[in-house]
């Protein structure tokens, strides 16, 4: 018996006007927006925290963190939940994104290196080009991008009970 | 139950039982007369479960050296070996050095070396060994020999001294000829399984000449008799099987066999209760003596006097008085164990915690049934609801208090440490412990310990002076140190105190400023000189010791503390003595909580720390200044729409919640208050672990998070910023007289 080949697939959303692809391994579902608690003095990728089935998962701004204007919600609006290991645990997050498109396969040999810049992103948000009928869509290092050690620093930071400081 | 499974018993019971066994050393080095005895006994009952756990897993390093221990025990408590100093302290190091081989066994490395220690236990058992053995001492031999074949125990050869023999007393009955026996056919036959060694022939019984009838047996013999190996008292009592009826046989042990039958009845197995099946398991009894025993009993007790088995057995001489002491303690070891098991269920930690799970889901859940049900009106409804809620309230409680466990628990670790720490450092000090009935939530008690240690350790080590100091002041030669509990405002306090010197502040500010910790004209009140103590790298102590003074601790000490969002104070008075105050909640998992909003954001404040709700007054006067008469007592409030820069403007009519956290009181300005409710306090998680002023979040009835509030960290803020504005402004009016504080940009 041949063992199936491993065909890596990925979920295609889009933030604003841009296509981004995450592999599917990392996505656990896709709810609909809605019931968002704002944590104050979070700096503003940080939206606020759901209530996922009596679990607190906290919320994040994808485009915030890609430097863009904050998502404005729209109907098509929804809350992408991923997991991201920290230690020795999986940590559910949860990404807003305008839509979600599709999930497709890309084979290996379809994604490129990522260019040198033009992507206007971090380079180490950018795990490669996925060519999807013609066109690039980045295709995300989720490790980097929801690094759960960058993001609490920079919520910490940001605290400012301090009003003088 | 799997092995692993069983092996977590183990350890968990090996703990505890090391825990039973350094409680009696202490207590043996501080008691006399019987009282010492008690607790040998209990050291060596602790030894031998040990022991015999271990058996059951094969772990036989631990077999053989508590079985060593065990064997200075039996012969302290037995009092051929006198309690000295050096031997307590042999017997401490033992305790610990079980305690390694338990960890090493758990840690799955390999066991410490326990031949240095093995043959100082072993020097206590040749030492003092007499040359004749007692009974005891030949227990002693007995049981060093377990390991070697048993038949050695037996095989007495003519080596054997004279008390090596068997004791028969036979008193024949009268009618022995007349039913067609012949005494002296037995005693031949006994004489077939050994050697006759003397024999006498009473003739006591016999009547005068003219009263005899010669169809009578009158003779009675008392027969020393050398059994043949494997010869037991079973086997020597069917001798006389035909004749026990009418006869009266008693079968006395040798010396020897009483040891051995102590030592089976020590090794049987737990679950046998009655006296005498456990000597006739141990083969101390046979059961036809035991039957016949069993008989006198009930005679005496038809004739209105009830005597004890094991008194009427020695009477009757049916079994050694050594070996019913044996079956004694058995007896008690198993009532002992039948009360702990009646006392105490063991549970897998990971299933409490699921179930404290489960009811936080349905602390939620009923939360939301008791919106809808509100929502519909139905009252029926309404009130069914409502009393579903109160069992919620009530099973909630009850899985909660699961996890309590008395801070006893920690406490009964000092009496340990404070005695090490004081032989060490040459220093008499006296412990202290109160409210150790105080419970709080078991997670907490494991992350204590370490702190409190260091906490007891640095008391006696910088906080109580020498003796000689201490006379010098007036002071009582021996230096105190107590921990004290007590639950206030939903938190637990705990309290390390010593009556020694204090706490030097100029030496601290000193140091402080020393280690660039501080600005050498920094303004700090006495708490935060003192708290300087917690800093990294802070260390004030003159000499360094093997205990404390490595500039590590204190405030790895915070750090633990602050982990479960607690807090230290401390009160310190010179040459008085240090209080150190440990606040920890009650518990991490669920509260009663509090709920107020602030725009559209909802917050939950725990209810214990909520003393009463009024309204904002509207005339307070200047907005810069953030107090209120509260009856006459200034009251200082903390605007939350400001410190969490809630973008909504404010309402007309705004409340204060009036909060106490341990000596401080605050209010906190909300928009509205929206009534209590059970919080189930969910973690916000790693992302949000520099996020201060919350301690969690919670899910409310509606199925929205609030987030509760971190009361402790905001009142220490506010006021920590407030000095630190003051100080600012301050500084700038130094600079620029004319600058008013509302132009500053």
């Amino acid at each position: 018996m041949v063992e199936p080949v491993e065909q890596p697939q990925y979920l295609t959303f889009r933030l604003g006007t841009e296509t981004y692809a995450l592999e599917i391994l990392h996505i656990k579902e896709i709810i609909e927006y809605g019931g968002l608690t704002e944590v104050p003095l979070m700096p503003r990728f940080l939206r606020g925290v759901i209530n996922l089935r009596g679990a607190v998962v906290p919320v994040i701004d994808l485009a915030v963190r890609f430097g863009r204007p904050a998502t404005t919600i729209g109907k098509r609006s929804c809350i992408v939940i991923v997991e991201v290991q920290y230690g020795d645990d999986w940590h559910d997050l949860g990404v807003i994104v305008d839509a979600v498109d599709e999930v497709l396969d890309l084979p290996p040999e379809a994604i490129e290196p990522a260019p040198a810049f033009g992507a206007q992103l971090r380079a180490e948000f950018i795990r490669g080009m996925g060519k999807i009928s013609g066109r690039f869509v980045i295709v995300l290092a989720l490790e980097h991008v929801l690094s759960i050690d960058e993001m609490a620093e920079l919520a910490g930071s940001s605290e400012s009970l301090h009003p003088e400081s | 139950m799997n092995l692993e499974a069983a092996k977590l018993v183990f350890y968990e019971e090996s703990y505890e039982l090391l825990a039973a066994m350094e409680a009696a050393l202490l207590a043996v080095e501080n008691a006399a007369g019987p009282e010492r005895g008690e607790h040998l006994n209990a050291m060596f009952r602790a030894a031998h479960t040990i022991k015999g756990s271990a058996g059951l897993f094969g772990l036989n390093d631990i077999v053989a050296f508590t079985h060593l221990c065990e064997s200075v025990l039996d012969k302290a408590r037995e009092g051929e070996l006198a309690i000295t100093t050096p031997l307590i302290e042999l017997l401490f190091t033992c305790r610990d050095h079980i305690g390694s081989m338990v960890d090493a066994v758990r840690c799955g490395v390999e066991a410490p070396d326990s031949g240095a220690l093995g043959t100082q236990l072993k020097s206590y058992l040749v030492d003092s060994a007499p040359v004749v053995p007692t009974p005891a001492a030949a227990a002693m031999v007995v049981k060093q020999e377990q390991t070697g074949p048993r038949v050695e125990v037996e095989s007495g050869g003519d080596h054997v001294v004279s008390s090596d023999h068997w004791h028969i007393s036979l008193r024949f009955g009268v009618d022995v000829l007349r039913n067609g026996m012949d005494p002296i056919s037995f005693i031949r036959y006994l004489a077939s399984l050994g050697r006759i060694v003397y024999l006498t022939t009473l003739y006591d019984g016999l009547p005068n000449p003219e009263e005899m009838d010669p169809e009578s047996c009158y003779l009675g013999f008392e027969i020393e008799f050398q059994a043949a190996p494997n010869v037991d008292k079973l086997t020597i009592e069917n001798v006389f099987e035909f004749i026990r009826d009418d006869s009266k046989v008693r079968i006395l042990p040798p010396h020897a066999h009483i040891a051995e039958y102590i030592r089976l009845i020590k090794d049987m197995p737990e679950g046998m209760s009655r006296l005498g099946e456990i000597l006739v398991r141990g083969g101390a009894l046979t059961p036809m003596e035991l039957d016949e025993v069993l008989g006198i009993q009930r005679e005496n007790a038809g004739a209105g006097e009830h005597r004890p088995l094991g008194t009427l057995l020695v009477e009757e001489r049916l079994a050694p008085p050594q070996a019913v002491a044996a079956a004694l303690d058995k007896q008690r070891e198993h009532a002992a164990q039948k009360t702990r098991e009646h006392r105490v269920v063991r549970v897998d930690a990971t299933r409490l915690d699921a179930l404290i799970d489960l009811v936080g889901e349905l602390v939620i859940s009923g939360a939301a049934a008791q919106l809808s049900a509100s929502r519909s009106g139905d009252s029926a409804l309404i009130e069914t609801i409502a009393s579903l809620g109160e069992l919620v309230e009530r099973i909630r409680d009850e899985a909660l208090s699961l996890r309590m466990v008395p801070v006893g628990e920690i406490f009964s670790r000092f009496p340990r440490v404070v005695r090490d720490a004081s032989r060490e450092l040459g220093k008499d000090i006296q412990l202290e412990l109160a409210g150790e009935e105080t419970e709080l939530d078991k997670s907490m008690v494991d992350k204590l310990a370490d702190p409190l240690v260091h906490l007891v350790r640095n008391a006696i080590d910088h906080g109580i002076e020498g003796s000689d100091a201490r006379r010098n002041l007036g002071k009582a030669d021996y230096g105190t140190v107590w921990l004290n509990a007590y639950h206030e405002s939903g938190s637990v306090v705990i309290e390390v105190g010593d009556d020694g010197g204090g706490m030097d502040r100029q030496r601290i500010r000193n140091r402080a400023v020393e280690r660039g910790l501080i600005q050498a004209d920094e303004v700090l009140n006495d708490q935060q000189v003192l708290q300087l103590v917690f800093e990294p790298g802070f260390s004030t102590a003159e000499t360094v010791t093997n205990l404390s003074g490595r500039g590590v601790g204190m405030d790895v000490v915070k750090r633990n503390i602050e982990a479960l969002k607690g807090n230290i104070e401390i009160d310190s008075v010179a040459g008085e003595g240090t209080i150190v105050r440990l606040r920890v909640p009650l518990t991490l998992a669920i509260i009663d909580g509090f709920r107020v909003g602030v725009g559209q954001v909802s917050f939950v404040i725990p209810l214990d720390m909520v003393l009463e709700c009024l309204d904002l007054p509207t005339d307070r006067g200047s907005s810069q200044q953030h107090y209120l008469n509260l009856r006459g007592e200034v009251l200082p409030y903390l605007p939350l729409r400001e410190l969490f820069e809630v973008d909504a403007p404010a309402p007309a009519r705004q409340s204060v919640v009036v909060v106490q956290y341990g000596s401080q009181r605050a209010g906190l300005v909300v928009d509205n208050l929206e009534g209590e409710l059970q919080a189930v306090i969910k973690p916000l998680g790693q992302l949000f672990r520099g996020v201060r002023g919350l301690a969690g979040s919670t899910i409310l009835g509606s199925g929205a998070v609030a987030l509760i509030l971190d009361v402790p960290d905001l009142i220490n803020r506010a006021a920590k910023n407030e000095r630190r504005k003051v100080a600012l402004i301050a500084a700038r009016e130094a600079r620029h007289p004319a600058m008013r504080e509302e132009d500053r940009p």
